[in-house]
């Protein structure tokens, strides 16, 4: 990367774009702007992007449909939302699909200079070491951490819930995380980390972009799962608790997903699928790596049986 | 939804009873319509239709209705056929919009079959 | 009023949803839509069926007929069919398997035919997110008689007389858990769901919390009314996210509608009700460990005494009831306790959801009266195993319980019938095991099971399954030793009697009844190296019996090592270097020409394939 990130601003509004500019080249940055969602995506296809700073609301592809793209298509990117609805709800839409940060709207030259700087150091600081467990989190994460912590900070037992939460908020539990959870809890951090450690749900390690949850039940495992898990772990090359190295898939055996009808049993993300063989589970990450499907084709295992016990 | 006193609970009920009707079964009158090819091309629908929209206006909730196909009878179309619980079932023919309503004032909620469109009474049953 | 001529109820359980049922209902819709029909034609969004395996599954009213497996392509077809022309469309029936006559009404399904639903009345005839239709269902009516016209002593004594016992796996009597908590005083008491259902295989509690919400809810109530508690919690597990969702939404309804929160119906009652994540621990199934979680620890258990009916949550006298429990309240309420008993034996009264899976041609959920035999719900209900395959055994209870096997299926299923077996009815789980199983691999894996899920705390349990685990592992790789059957059954007997809680109380049972009924499958792995169901990859050789081999090449296409060789139309043969043992040709013969020999086979196979089939033959009678 160069020394300033190179950065796209997507707004339907031309002035916002401009004045954006104008901000941040005078600091030197490389900045482009795309007046909407599809000419963003058109943009990001052809030329390589840092950092997106986008608008939310925008007529035909909004800026949460953006969000979504750039996540599945170049998850590298960074993005920064700029918006004039600072609402509770689309930021934390918007901060479940892995934001760093916000910009309200309308901004000041020193506001918008001041969370550049920090999405661009924290671009910086992800990138070049990728497998290193990360220190520190995106500071909008860091708000609505703590936007849990108070709200909860009341109610009897509110450990587990506000673990979830910040779960669901960072992706996974790091000591940072449970640090801030400990102080803002006042329970002890051995304590958090008891907790932490006892329950399968929660996770010290990142997840990859997409977790895949393998049932383990009784019905999946008499309906030949195992064999199912093994294609995976051998198409993959990790094993159960584990990400792959491009980040792009987590690996998870979970107890029971209770869809024993349909066993054996797979989800990827939230969607459920059922009745599967080795070759079908291959072919459903195949959609989202295509990759996976070509190593599998080349050693010749598409003619692996089909035929279930 | 406001709150609900003990009262509202059987007035909830009542409201639904049509629906629930359909599900649970228990209605007193059954009105198939035949809608094969030849039943629809002689205007069936418009005879389903008015049945619907008395039934509604009637504001009835043990009178269901369903559609079987052609019943064989194809010149005589649209038919229909009027089954009152433990009556023998009486088949319409000739249908028209005027027809059905007439038949679902006199049979269906007065009990008396209309005779002059019926085509036979107490037929076979083929259920 | 709007009145429709019917009522299309479309499953929207995890399990269909899973199989496309947001796209059929689009498609649906569209469709009639499209035919002038949306005036006529309501389509309802129903709770889980239980018939998961054949989803997306529709029934249609007032015909009752039943359609399964749905796809988008074949809804203009079934539209115009039975919608316009009123033809019931006969592609998308269920058929009977190996038969081809379709039945098109539910009730003459041999699935559904012999259930009789009392927890699960609801299921598939409501909208499960609309308190509306199960008000209409004579929903909350129990929850109003027992608020105005019973004492708290009134509503145990119905409860005690029903004889119900606690669903959730140990079968205490409900009624005697509530006398208890409400004899206690106390500022503070709670009522509790355990909505936590973590034995793999069960998934009744899911289905009902998905499907019918409102009846775990007015069970609650009516609990809470019992022993004079006003605060509640439903601890849900976070794999159910669906079941969240709907029974968070049914609180809200309930919430609006006066049904919980402050003066209930205007009965001056309070009862507030929260919902509560699970974390994901098995051990949370147990009562005083998931009352530690819902306090934000580790879920771990505790000695009882005290009670949870004294010292409960927060030390708070309480009481945790299961979800299928709970269900069962309100029609015993409205209906009274003779009712009850009409279905049933003297000591397990009422009726039973098991989820029927594995091995075997109809999976789903069946509500059956308790008492009736296992063979009944195994061959009529689920339609025995798939053809060509053996039953071998069913397993009960989870990784609490214990495999049955054939020579004992007609005993009824009652809680001291099942015990008596070495199994326990516990939450329902029913998986079916056939001649692919190998027990000795079925007992290691739920050993695995409670080895991951053992919280710790006591000796017995975390060490013991640990070696219990490490004994198995050893014999399903051929590091098996003579006395090792012995040690097992001597060292799950101490981890019964020590144990702190019952999760190390039934571990070992898995062990334990498979080694009393299919002795001869550890003897096989252990002395001959064998592993007759070819699951064991070390014991297992495959062979191909050139006499019976068509050449017909189906093993050799499936073969990922490419360790098959021959020519069409003449017998093939196995290179062992190659063969990874992965089971596929086994699968892929329709000869049975590939035949299953001890790990590293030498000599005249032929002899003992004689031998296996002369023993199997034997086993199948006894």
């Amino acid at each position: 990367m160069a020394e300033k990130p190179r950065i796209l601003i997507v707004d339907d509004e031309l002035i916002v774009i401009r004045s954006a500019e104008r901000v941040l080249k005078a600091e030197g940055y490389d900045v482009e702007g795309a007046l909407g969602g599809r000419e963003a995506i058109t943009k990001i296809e052809q030329n390589s992007y840092d950092l997106v700073f986008t608008d939310l609301k925008m007529p035909e592809v909004d800026g949460i449909t953006l969000i979504r793209w750039i996540k599945k298509t170049k998850p590298s990117i960074g993005i920064v939302i700029i918006t004039g609805y600072p609402s509770q709800d689309t930021i934390k839409e918007a901060l479940e699909l892995g934001i760093i940060d916000y910009v309200p709207k309308p901004f000041t030259p020193s506001v918008l200079l001041d969370v550049t700087e920090r999405a661009a150091e924290w671009i910086k600081g992800r990138k070049p070491e990728e497998k290193k467990v990360k220190e520190e989190f995106p500071p909008a994460m860091e708000a609505e951490l703590e936007r849990v912590i108070s709200d909860l900070r009341r109610k009897q037992g509110a450990l587990i819930p506000v673990l979830q939460r910040a779960q669901e908020i960072v992706g996974y539990l790091p000591p940072v995380v449970q640090k801030k959870i400990s102080k803002g809890l006042n329970i002890p951090v051995a304590e958090v980390h008891s907790v932490v450690s006892f329950y399968s749900f929660f996770t010290m390690k990142p997840r990859g972009d997409h977790n895949i949850r393998v049932c383990l039940g009784t019905a999946c495992y008499v309906k030949g799962i195992e064999r199912v898990l093994s294609k995976i772990t051998d198409a993959l090359k990790i094993n159960i608790g584990d990400t792959t190295e491009n980040r792009k898939f987590s690996l998870e055996g979970v107890r029971c997903l209770g869809a024993c009808g349909l066993a054996p049993v797979m989800v990827i993300d939230q969607e459920t699928h059922g009745a599967m063989t080795p070759k079908k589970a291959l072919e459903i990450i195949g959609q989202y790596e295509p990759a996976v499907l070509e190593a599998v084709s080349a050693s010749g295992m598409e003619e692996m049986a089909e035929k279930e016990g | 939804m406001p709150r609900l006193k003990i009262e509202d609970l059987q007035k909830i009920k009542e409201k639904h009873k049509a629906d629930f009707a359909l599900r649970e079964g228990g209605y007193r009158a059954k009105v198939t319509v035949h809608m094969g090819t030849c039943g629809i091309a002689a205007g069936a629908r418009n005879v389903m239709t008015a049945l619907m929209d008395e039934i509604a206006k009637a504001n009835r909730s043990d009178v269901i209705v369903t559609t079987s196909g052609c019943a064989g009878l194809c010149a005589r179309e649209p038919l229909a056929t009027v089954e009152i619980m433990n009556q023998s079932p009486v088949k319409y023919c000739d249908l028209s919009d005027e027809k059905i309503r007439e038949i679902f004032k006199e049979h269906i909620l007065g009990g008396n079959p209309v005779e002059k469109y019926a085509l036979v009474m107490g037929s076979e049953t083929t259920y | 009023m709007e009145k429709f001529r019917a009522n299309l109820m479309l499953c929207a359980g995890t399990g269909c949803v899973a199989s496309g049922t947001t796209k059929v209902r689009d498609a649906l819709r569209d469709e009639i839509q499209k035919r002038g029909l949306d005036e006529e034609i309501k389509i309802v969004l129903t709770g889980c069926n239980g018939y998961c395996a054949e989803g997306p599954v529709l029934s249609v009213y007032p015909d009752e007929i039943f359609y399964q497996k749905l796809t988008v392509e074949e809804i203009p077809k079934l539209v115009e069919e039975h919608f316009l022309k009123g033809r019931p469309y006969e592609k998308l029936m269920f058929k009977e398997p190996e038969k081809k006559t379709a039945i098109p009404m539910m009730k003459d399904i041999p699935f559904f035919k012999h259930q009789v639903l009392r927890v699960l009345r609801n299921k598939g005839l409501i909208d499960p997110e609309k308190i509306e239709e199960y008000i209409a269902r004579d929903g909350y009516q129990a929850a109003a008689k027992a608020l105005t016209q019973m004492t708290q002593e009134d509503i145990i004594k119905v409860i005690k007389d029903s004889g119900l016992r606690g669903r959730g796996g140990a079968g205490f009597p409900t009624g005697l858990k509530w006398d208890f908590a409400s004899k206690v005083k106390s500022d503070i008491k709670y009522m509790l769901c355990n909505g936590d259902e973590g034995d793999p295989g069960a998934f009744m509690d899911r289905s009902v919390m998905e499907a019918d919400p409102h009846s775990v809810i007015e069970g609650m109530i009516i609990g809470a009314r019992a022993i004079g508690a006003h605060h509640g919690y439903i601890y849900v597990r976070a794999e159910y996210p669906l079941a969240v969702k709907r029974l968070q939404l049914a609180i809200d309804q309930a919430t609006e509608a006066g049904l919980l929160g402050n003066n209930i119906l205007d009965t001056g009652f309070d009862f507030k009700l929260e919902i509560y994540l699970g974390a994901g621990a098995f051990v949370c199934g147990e009562e005083t460990a998931l009352m530690r979680s819902l306090e934000g620890k580790r879920g771990m258990p505790r000695p009882r005494p005290p009670f949870p009916a004294h010292k409960g949550l927060w030390d708070k006298p309480s009481v945790l009831n299961n979800v299928e429990t709970l269900a069962q309240i309100a029609p015993i309420i409205l209906n009274g306790s003779d009712w009850y008993r009409s279905l049933g034996t003297e000591k397990s009264t009422g009726t039973k959801v098991f989820a029927l899976t594995g091995a075997i041609n109809n999976v789903g959920l069946v509500e059956v009266p308790m008492g009736i035999p296992l063979r009944t719900i195994i061959y009529d209900i689920g339609g025995g195993p798939k053809k060509g395959r053996k039953f071998k055994a069913v397993q009960l209870g989870g990784p609490s319980g214990g495999c049955i096997p054939e020579s004992l299926l007609d005993i009824p299923v009652t809680y001291e019938d099942i015990v008596a077996t070495g199994a326990i009815v516990g939450s329902g789980g029913m998986v079916v095991m056939d001649d692919n199983t190998c027990m000795v691999g079925t007992a290691k894996f739920f050993l695995e099971f409670t080895a991951d899920e053992s919280c710790g705390k006591c000796t017995p349990c975390r060490v013991g399954t640990k070696i219990l685990l490490d004994m198995l592992t050893d014999i399903t790789e051929g590091r098996g030793k003579e006395g090792d059957m012995e040690t097992l059954e001597d060292l799950g007997r101490d981890i019964i009697a020590t144990s702190l809680c019952g999760l190390g109380q039934t571990a070992p049972n898995p062990v334990l009844t498979t080694i009393k009924y299919f002795r001869d499958e550890y003897e096989s792995h252990i002395k001959h190296k064998w592993c007759k169901a070819g699951v064991c990859r070390s014991l297992t050789t495959f062979w191909i019996d050139e006499k019976m081999c068509k050449g017909c090449g189906a093993c050799l296409r499936g073969c990922p090592s490419k360790a098959i060789m021959g020519e069409k139309k003449k017998p093939h043969k196995i290179i062992q270097e190659l063969c990874v043992r992965c089971r596929s040709c086994y699968e892929a013969c329709k000869f049975k020409s590939i035949k299953i020999l001890p790990a590293n086979f030498e000599g005249d196979p032929s002899e003992l394939v004689g031998v296996t089939t002369e023993t199997e033959t034997k086993k199948g009678e006894s």
